[in-house]
């Protein structure tokens, strides 16, 4: 006779009390284990970093006598988590890197309620402030204060294939600003043969704008925000780029094409759909990693200016380090940050695995950065990108910076729809009222962020 | 009356265990979402009492009103297009023999059971122009849509999430629908049709008053469902945060997430969260009343 058949209350029964006899067991061996927490806790939602920190920390527990835990979270659930966490002001990983645009949602309301902590004095007092890129605090500033450490540049290259570059008789070296990249783009950008679709394309281009608008405006010298938080995107020069983005992405003189993200993007550049990619230092390794059978055809060129002599990039993406405030060891925990962040020679060797350019000027006097790179057609890429990083424009930061993304999309796309009803009659003056609207629902947005600042506690 | 009320502690004892945890996770949470409808919060600690302000914002912002159609819109498409799909294939494989009948049954509900995240994915791949299956399809059958931007040209969104819930959810409710279908009176089908009746007035007027209360049944949890559409736009639209271009994807939960988990303002997404569910009980009333009045 079996166990289960002992049991007087029946089957079922008998199979809940087996599930809850398991249950508090995984809960007692779990207890255990979190009584067992490191010194530090360090979360990235990076491949690249969690692999080179993994290699780097043992050294800093070795010198530090501590213990410390490199964990890796997807990025979407990194943030979401962190925001959760802090909303229900329970435990946190002591640092995390955090996405571009993550750092509004973490200075809402009265600054000492922040979960994380302010870096600037001690940026400024371990004297890092003047080693770094400035323009990247920006991303990473709220009312003035910087609330993470920088981790790269990520200025941005247009990529492109030597081969298809030859063969449709694009000189690279002459496309220094975008009047002269467009006229060559509406040379090449058509159907040859015969079968009404065109063959190639100059760009690659974002048709509802999000990353491309953005990118173009910071080029430009535009901003979601000014320094002081103030809504700074409705100006006549982002009119002026929507009217400019709408003629590439849409009617009969178009030289872009959305390739999409991940597989479609490779399917292009190996069609050659696409003559030229954006491709901020972050990129230039995934194409090498997704796309290698383009080793030794992809050049690289800086991105054409608006004007003779202006900047030749932008910025697209970013990733800072947040110390939580939650953290027992402050101290330790900004200790690690500097390890991680500012230990040139392993700076080296991550720039070697990620072709990323780090935020520390230092470091780009690394002999990594002069190595020639074989998928680069031998281009030493690190020089080329280091050469480019003073010039990264900054991106301010706001609580309500996602409002301002969508809202700059919204008015782009309206505009677009009048250009393909009514074609350029009468577009400047609708992109300007649509900025104008979009500002003013910002600045809505706002507004009741700012009542958060002086609410009663 | 004392003696109905008490009966001993067992009953309490018993019953405590899940009353304690309804009110940790349903009652508390019940509670304090409706007072935080009331406020501006961020976090724990700072917090404004804003009284009626957070729905009154709604009234005039125009990302909700554009949320609240495309939301009615895609609740109106489920049930005016999903719903009759559903039962003509129901209809179909009632009639198909058991063997057959259980392998389409089994094909048409698998896209349910792979989950809404990794449809959205899977087809947002399908609408890449060119390259995209769904895109060369339509080239081919129509000589058209090549480079038809299915996800970034505004009128072609809202298509795209709808005809991916069709991939989605015609299948789940085909399944209710032919459980409803073989538990109609055969023989009342067979007295309809020696009285002449062709077979769309045996359908129209045997078999589906026959199957009245699951039809009402699937059409409620339709709406209900469409009123949460979430997963699908975020994923589909999930570089513009769900919105989709001139917010033509926008679904009234992913302003909700939008306003309460992307910004912080959780008291605005709790209000949302209240008109929400007001929309979703209103309409499941105004259903089930004029599901009684066609009984009577």
């Amino acid at each position: 006779m079996s166990l289960i058949d002992k049991y007087p209350y029946g089957k079922a029964p008998f199979a809940l009390l087996v599930i809850a006899i398991v249950s508090v067991g995984l809960r007692v061996a779990t207890a255990r284990r979190d009584g067992e927490r490191p010194d530090l806790v360090i979360a990235t939602y990076s491949d690249a970093h969690y692999d080179a920190y993994r290699k780097a920390i043992p050294r800093f527990e070795r010198e530090r006598g501590v213990k410390v835990q490199v964990q890796q979270v997807h990025w979407a659930s990194l943030q979401s988590r962190l925001q959760n966490s802090m909303l229900a002001d329970v435990e946190t990983p002591d640092l995390a890197e955090m996405f571009e645009n993550s750092l509004g949602y973490f200075t809402r309301g009265p600054a000492e309620d922040f979960g994380i902590i302010d870096l600037t004095d001690w940026l400024h007092r371990d004297g890092l402030y003047d080693r770094m890129v400035e323009s990247r605090f920006s991303l990473w500033m709220s009312r003035g204060r910087v609330y993470a450490l920088p981790h790269d540049v990520h200025p941005v290259m247009f990529s492109y294939r030597r081969d298809l570059v030859e063969k449709l008789g694009i000189d690279v070296s002459q496309l220094d600003t975008w009047d002269k990249f467009v006229e060559a783009g509406q040379r090449i950008s058509r159907d040859f043969d015969g079968d009404g679709l065109i063959d190639h394309y100059m760009m690659d281009l974002r048709f509802d704008g999000a990353w491309g608008l953005d990118t173009l405006m910071f080029q430009r010298g535009g901003q979601f925000f000014d320094p002081q938080g103030e809504v700074a995107f409705a100006t006549e020069d982002t009119a002026e780029l929507i009217r400019w983005y709408i003629l590439q992405t849409r009617g009969p003189k178009k030289i872009a094409y959305d390739c999409g993200w991940g597989q479609p993007v490779a399917k292009a550049m190996i069609d050659g759909l696409v003559v030229f990619q954006w491709t901020p230092d972050w990129r230039s390794w995934v194409f090498q990693d997704e796309v290698p059978s383009l080793k030794g055809k992809m050049a690289l060129m800086p991105m054409p200016a608006w004007k003779p002599g202006g900047r030749r990039t932008s910025v697209w993406g970013g990733t800072g380090l947040i110390i939580m405030k939650r953290t027992k060891n402050p101290e330790l925990a900004w200790d690690l940050a500097k390890f991680l962040y500012f230990d040139t020679p392993e700076l080296g060797r991550r720039f070697q695995a990620t072709n990323i350019v780090p935020v520390l000027k230092d470091a780009w006097d690394l002999p990594e950065f002069d190595r020639p790179n074989p998928y680069w057609s031998n281009l030493p890429i690190g020089r080329m990108y280091a050469a480019l990083a003073p010039e990264t424009p900054p991106v301010y930061s706001s609580p309500v910076d996602a409002h301002a993304r969508t809202q700059l999309d919204l008015a782009y796309a309206r505009s677009a729809e009048h250009f393909m009803k009514y074609g350029e009659a009468g577009l400047m003056e609708v992109t300007r009222a649509h900025l104008a609207e979009a500002a003013a629902n910002v600045r809505r947005y706002a507004s009741r962020e700012n009542k958060l600042r002086t609410a009663k506690r | 009356m004392r003696k109905v009320l008490y009966k001993g502690p067992a009953p309490y004892l018993l019953l405590s265990p899940y009353l304690f945890w309804a009110a940790v996770f349903f009652i508390v949470p019940f509670v304090n979402a409706i007072v935080l409808a009331f406020y501006e919060t961020n976090g724990p600690r700072s917090r404004a009492f804003v009284g009626l302000d957070n729905f009154r914002f709604l009234l005039h912002d125009a990302n909700f009103h554009a949320a609240l159609l495309n939301t009615t819109i895609f609740a109106l498409v489920s049930v005016c297009v999903q719903l009759p799909l559903a039962m003509g294939l129901a209809l179909l494989l009632n009639g198909g023999g058991s063997r057959l009948r259980g392998i389409f049954r089994l094909i048409f509900f698998s896209p349910n059971l792979v989950g809404q995240v990794l449809v959205g994915i899977l087809f947002s791949v399908l609408f890449t122009p060119r390259y995209g299956l769904i895109t060369r399809g339509f080239q081919a059958f129509f000589h058209w849509g090549i480079e038809a931007r299915w996800l970034m040209d505004p009128p072609l969104i809202m298509p795209a999430i709808v005809l991916t819930s069709l991939w989605l959810w015609v299948g789940f409710n085909m399944v209710y629908f032919l459980a409803a279908l073989q538990t109609v009176d055969k023989s009342l089908e067979e007295a309809a049709r020696i009285d002449g009746a062709n077979a769309w007035q045996v359908f129209w007027h045997v078999t589906l008053p026959s199957m009245r209360h699951v039809v009402v049944f699937v059409v409620i949890m339709t709406v209900i469902g469409s009123y949460q559409l979430f997963e699908l736009p975020l994923t589909l639209l999930s570089e513009t945060y769900g919105f989709g271009a001139k917010n033509a994807g926008l679904t009234l939960i992913t302003y909700l997430n939008f306003m309460g988990f992307r910004s912080g303002d959780l008291g605005l997404g709790s209000a949302v969260g209240w008109v929400i569910a007001v929309i979703i009980f209103t309409i499941s009333l105004i259903q089930i009343r004029i599901a009684r009045l066609t009984e009577d």
